[in-house]
């Protein structure tokens, strides 16, 4: 029983920081592109 | 066998069992044609099964063409891959990167796997012995709450459970029952005034190239942080980069038609040709039922409180309710937040939020579901 629960732990633990990072890298790249299509629209 | 007796007869062989399943087959067709409930699924599962429960029609035994099925698509696990391909050919993941924090609620709403798990674990090996659930069929049965057929299928196989079969159907089932389950605890932990609560929408549009390395980076993220998703998260975000690449529209109008179409039959089939008598009904198989209700009413649960902290922290500008879309049953979760929200308020349209929720759960599902490839052997 206790396996179980340190699975459950863990699992949420890892899903939260797998994703908590995902989400930061998609944040980062959403503030590295953003000005470079900005900058084609202004070339164009 | 005695041609005297007639014993070379199906019907002279059936047992209580095979009646019973014939049954079972039947009434997933009716439900597919008839209510139109998943009918691109349970009608190729329901006719496989009626197959592999003819007497002496051998469709499924050793050397039977849906065995063959079964070894070549289902215990290589290259049916719910290949089905992920075309899932991610399919899904247009601008919501969620239009509102990238929405992977939080999909994460959350990831707490039915385990938290179901955790209970069939208790009523098993784990402390009742009440059935014959083992740490690998908990976890098999847990994944019936990412509300991900090819992510249950794949689990299951991978962790050789005894309940394949009943999770896959059950797993099915229950996102075409995403519309019943959800808005009664939905309307139970959200008020009308939360249920109304407006969100803004979100200006402009994302860059092509942010869509392009959208795949590329999150399987690297994923792969390098959860290796045992990396297959999955791999076939989805493969799928999605032929969507979004734009130099590749043959490949990616075969992922999301021919390969998706193709890929449904054999594995409805090869999954129905699973549904024989003797292995399916059980007790456990019931309770494999009950269990998958469980698992996506903890993950709305989940999802929704997370939901309501971000409503509180970013004052009242999240509406607690897309939480209830990190499960990823895409589309009809965002569907069920979007007609509640209109329900409570008339102008309130919530189906773009609830969408990036939605394919948020996708991922979040994935990785869960290599979380728990990775966890399980540890501990066994």
């Amino acid at each position: 029983m206790l396996n179980a629960l340190w699975i459950v732990l863990l699992g949420m633990a890892i899903i939260f920081a797998v994703l908590g990072i995902l989400l930061l890298v998609m944040i980062l790249l959403a503030k590295l592109v953003r000005p470079r299509d900005k900058q084609e629209k202004k070339d164009r | 066998m005695d041609i005297a007796t007639g014993e070379f007869l199906g019907f002279l062989n059936l047992t209580w069992q095979a009646v019973a399943m014939l049954v079972i087959g039947g009434v997933l067709i009716w439900l597919g044609i008839a209510k139109k409930v998943e009918p691109v699924l349970l009608v190729p599962i329901g006719f496989g099964c009626v197959l592999a429960n003819i007497p002496l029609g051998g469709a499924a035994e050793a050397g039977g063409f849906l065995a063959v099925l079964r070894e070549a698509g289902i215990k290589t696990e290259i049916f719910p891959l290949l089905i992920f391909i075309a899932i991610g050919a399919m899904i247009d993941f601008e919501p969620f990167l239009q509102r990238p924090y929405t992977i939080l609620l999909g994460a959350a709403a990831q707490f039915g796997i385990f938290g179901t798990f955790f209970l069939t674990y208790l009523l098993g090996d784990g402390w009742l012995h009440v059935l014959d659930f083992s740490l690998q069929d908990a976890a098999s049965i847990g994944i019936i709450g990412s509300a991900d057929g090819p992510t249950s299928i794949y689990v299951a196989t991978v962790l050789q459970s005894k309940y394949t079969a009943a999770i896959v159907v059950a797993a099915y089932s229950y996102m075409a029952l995403v519309p019943i389950i959800q808005p009664p605890i939905i309307k139970a932990m959200c008020s009308k005034e939360e249920r109304a609560l407006k969100m803004t929408s979100v200006a402009g549009t994302i860059s092509q190239r942010r869509k392009i390395l959208f795949p590329i980076i999150t399987v690297l993220v994923v792969g390098l942080l959860a290796p045992k998703a990396t297959p999955l998260i791999g076939c989805l975000m493969f799928g999605n980069l032929l969507r979004e690449c734009g130099v590749v529209e043959r490949l990616f109008l075969a992922a999301q038609n021919e390969l998706a179409n193709i890929v449904t039959i054999l594995l409805g089939i090869t999954v129905g040709g699973m549904m024989s008598g003797t292995e399916f009904l059980r007790p456990e198989t019931i309770l494999v039922f009950i269990l998958g209700i469980v698992a996506f009413s903890l993950d709305t649960v989940a999802g929704v409180l997370l939901g309501k902290l971000m409503s509180v922290l970013s004052g009242r500008k999240v509406n607690p309710m897309i939480g209830a879309c990190g499960i990823s049953a895409f589309p009809m979760s965002s569907r069920v937040v979007q007609k509640l929200g209109l329900e409570a308020n008339p102008h309130n349209h919530l189906l773009m939020h609830a969408a990036g929720a939605n394919v948020a759960g996708q991922i979040a599902s994935v990785v869960a579901g290599g979380v728990m490839l990775m966890l399980v052997p540890m501990f066994i």
